[in-house]
């Protein structure tokens, strides 16, 4: 078969220099894959010429699983066996989506160990990685196919706001078939690089990704073949979907519908979202449900969309302001993902930018291209000299310190791959082990941020508190993921780790932690001092104790019980004192503490010198 | 570019100084990164490819540290031997401990809401007119070679940086980010 196709007439013309490689947009609705196709890059169709695969899959016992538009069809007949977005199941715990209400119909593995949301079909218990990979497979076949040629990589494009758990699923779904995943890829920086390399362009540019349940910014800079990522920012909680639900809620309000069924429900879901496509094509669109007849005109839909329109562009200046640029410095802006060809959304975005934004690829593609362009350069096509692309992280990455604290180690907005390295200390005397343990947001406290990882540093040489220096190295990949090392200096002991967690950030979670960041910032400061005074405080009593444990005979009784009466004092302001009152009882114990301290200090710097020369103490 | 511990200037050709020529700095890293960025080395082995990271990320460090002005006054100073992290009384000048006071009582005072919005513009003016002139004193005693009252202008220069975040903050609050 082999030698048949390298000689077979009419065939596109294969050197044997030139590697097939594709690139795959990996959606929530729908999956796309495109490859280099003689002129350029192009998404190849299935058999019967369709470019969307619905990301739908259905399983049974007696054969394979079925994958795109006929799993799709079976969905409402199979609900239980047929899964659809899979992708809002990437990297979550159970606990974190078998409520939602698109995920009601499944039933969950409880019995699981790793706490990973799978799914209970005919065809066994099936994890999302699992499900991803089959619809990874069909695309994989459907691109050998059209090619008649065997893939040596892809590039598969996450949203920008995919955190690390989310990514590294993406990448065991393709190793699971044994896909060379050769980069994640963000999805709006594909679309910058579709729209970039065609034209040409040199500049500052937006693209402004809303699809069907999230929306991405990206803000980049293109020069000489160069794409730098300035800023990026989103909204995993907003898309299509929530316009379509402005549109029942009007309905519902218009009609004095009350309690609806939950088949009438579904019924006027439906609806909505042909009112709201039939919308971006006219003025006013006339309903009847119910007995009930109106019409929705586009300026009412401008109305009852405001809010969800004036989130985009939130989203949008603080982009800009994470770049430190004004709106006069954008050049262009790309509109990605279906929702976008809402004019209420296109005409906000011309508003904002003052200028009319990019449309020229679909945007149901375009992703999908800018992806097989990058497979090309990657898979060493393309001279890599006319084109790089330099991306950030999402979402700031740190570790936890005392008190619960995180120390930021990363900031969001940083190009990768990136480095950085960050000294801590023990805490108490003699201590050998210590316990890492690293997040990723842009919250104060750890409970407010997602948890990536717990290892442990063993073998720290016992030394007084303070003395031994502990460094910990994070280092973010071209993929955006994270592998972290510690190491002790003054011994040289390592501990490392591939940050691997069962799963992921909520990512519905991931902005509301954002927002709720900055409203939060100046009771996360207040929080932050008092659990820094708790801890000084907690050290000073600890070490007066072991002071005097050994020279406790250098205290008067009136002295020590002063003292023990200082330290009980607070002691009770630890549990339940401001951190204004904390400190200024740590300062009272410190002075009531001093004179024990100096007499300490005399007796031993008296030992240590006994013996010395003369000479060399007045050195 | 050749190792991982070169000093950050002559990796990008540029005269140690904190005057420094933004555009040069700028087109240079781009012409590094095209040489030393893990997609150069897609096809390569293991080896090659963990070196591509490490030098990116090293070079994507001294970018950042160049670029950004308080941290480009820290790495001449850490440069010159001098500790940036730790701040003596001798540092700070009694008349700055007051200014600065002054600058953070009047952010302080200011209304919660958003009528304030034009007096928090009005102070981040404030605020980057005397960041400016202090980075021309930083620049002056760097290039006259007073380093200890330079490190004095970067103690100053930390908490003018500061307090234009708390500004800007401040306005992201009321404008209700």
């Amino acid at each position: 078969m082999a030698l048949l196709q390298i000689s077979e007439p009419g065939g596109k013309p294969t050197t044997p220099a030139h590697r097939i490689a594709v690139g795959i947009d990996l959606g929530t609705t729908n999956s796309l894959v495109s490859a280099s196709c003689g002129a350029g890059v192009e998404v190849l169709p299935d058999a019967s010429g369709n470019y969307l695969l619905p990301s739908v899959v259905a399983y049974a016992s007696d054969t394979d699983p079925v994958v795109g538009s006929v799993a799709r069809a079976q969905s409402t007949k199979d609900p239980k066996n047929t899964i659809s977005s899979v992708k809002r199941l990437l990297g979550r715990a159970l606990s974190e989506v078998e409520q939602a209400p698109q995920f009601k119909q499944y039933e969950f593995d409880a019995e699981r160990g790793d706490g990973a949301p799978a799914i209970v079909t005919a065809a066994g218990v099936k994890d999302p990685i699992q499900v991803s990979a089959d619809i990874l497979q069909t695309l994989v076949y459907q691109a050998e196919h059209s090619l008649k040629a065997k893939l040596e990589g892809a590039v598969i494009t996450v949203p920008a706001y995919f955190n690390d758990a989310q990514r590294q699923q993406t990448k065991d779904a393709a190793k699971l078939i044994g896909l060379n995943v050769l980069r994640l890829l963000n999805e709006p920086t594909a679309a910058a690089v579709a729209y970039g390399l065609d034209s040409k362009e040199q500049g500052t540019v937006v693209v402004f990704d809303l699809g069907g349940g999230t929306f991405d910014v990206s803000l980049l800079r293109l020069q000489s073949g160069v794409f730098e990522v300035l800023a990026t920012g989103g909204d995993t909680a907003l898309g299509g979907d929530d316009f379509d639900h402005a549109i029942v809620d009007w309905i519902k309000q218009q009609a004095g519908f009350q309690v609806l069924s939950s088949t009438d429900e579904a019924k006027l879901l439906h609806y909505a979202t042909s009112m709201k496509h039939q919308l971006s094509n006219s003025e006013e669109v006339s309903i009847e449900f119910n007995g009930w007849s109106g019409s929705l005109s586009a300026s009412d839909f401008r109305d009852i969309t405001e809010a969800l329109v004036k989130r985009t562009i939130l989203t949008c200046r603080r982009v800009l302001r994470d770049a430190q640029l004004e709106v006069e410095a954008i050049d262009n802006i790309v509109m990605v993902g279906g929702s976008t060809r809402m004019p209420v959304v296109r005409q906000a975005v011309e508003k904002f930018f003052g200028k009319a934004p990019l449309t020229d690829i679909d945007p149901d593609k375009v992703v999908a291209i800018g992806a097989g362009i990058q497979a090309d350069v990657l898979i060493g096509n393309k001279s890599a000299d006319d084109f790089l692309l330099l991306d950030v992280t999402p979402l700031s990455l740190g570790i936890e310190t005392m008190g619960e604290l995180v120390e930021k180690i990363i900031p969001r907005n940083t190009t990768i791959p990136v480095a950085k390295a960050q000294e801590f200390t023990t805490f108490k005397d003699g201590q050998t082990a210590m316990a890492l343990h690293v997040v990723q947001g842009e919250r104060e406290l750890v409970s407010d941020c997602r948890s990536l990882a717990r290892f442990e540093l063993r073998d720290i040489p016992p030394m007084v508190a303070g003395a031994a220096k502990i460094r910990v190295t994070f280092q973010v990949d071209a993929d955006g993921l994270l592998s972290v090392m510690a190491e002790e200096l003054s011994t040289g002991t390592k501990a490392e780790i591939q940050v691997k967690p069962s799963y992921g950030l909520n990512a519905d979670a991931i902005e509301e932690m954002l927002k709720v960041s900055h409203e939060n910032a100046k009771a996360d400061m207040e929080i932050r001092a008092l659990r820094e005074a708790q801890i000084e405080a907690k050290q000073l009593i600890d070490a007066i104790n072991s002071a005097r444990e050994i020279d406790g005979d250098l205290l008067e009784a009136s002295e020590a019980r002063q003292i023990d009466n200082a330290i009980e004092h607070l002691a009770s302001l630890i549990a339940s004192g401001t951190s204004v009152q904390i400190h200024e009882s740590t300062e009272e114990l410190n002075r009531i503490s001093s004179l024990f301290a100096a007499r300490r200090m005399d007796l031993h710097i008296g030992e240590a010198l006994k013996g010395e020369s003369i000479d060399k103490v007045e050195q | 570019m050749q190792q991982l511990n070169q000093n950050f200037f002559s990796i990008f050709e540029l005269p140690e100084s904190f005057d420094l020529d933004l555009e040069r700095l700028t087109s240079k890293y781009r012409e590094l990164q095209t040489e030393v960025h893990p997609d150069k080395f897609a096809a390569a082995g293991e080896q090659e490819k963990l070196r591509a990271v490490q030098m990116t990320s090293y070079l994507n460090e001294a970018f950042t540290t160049l670029k950004t002005p308080l941290k480009r006054a820290a790495y001449i100073l850490q440069l010159h031997n001098f500790d940036t992290e730790s701040v003596s009384q001798n540092d700070l000048g009694m008349d700055l401990l007051i200014e600065q006071m002054q600058l953070r009582e009047s952010l302080d005072e200011l209304p919660k809401d958003d009528s304030a919005l034009p007096q928090l513009e009005q102070l981040k003016k404030d605020v980057t007119n005397r960041l400016a002139e202090k980075r021309t004193d930083f620049a002056r005693e760097v290039e006259q070679g007073d380093l200890t009252s330079a490190k004095k202008i970067f103690h100053e220069l930390q908490f003018l940086e500061k307090l234009l975040t708390e500004v800007a903050s401040g306005e992201e609050q009321r404008l209700g980010y």
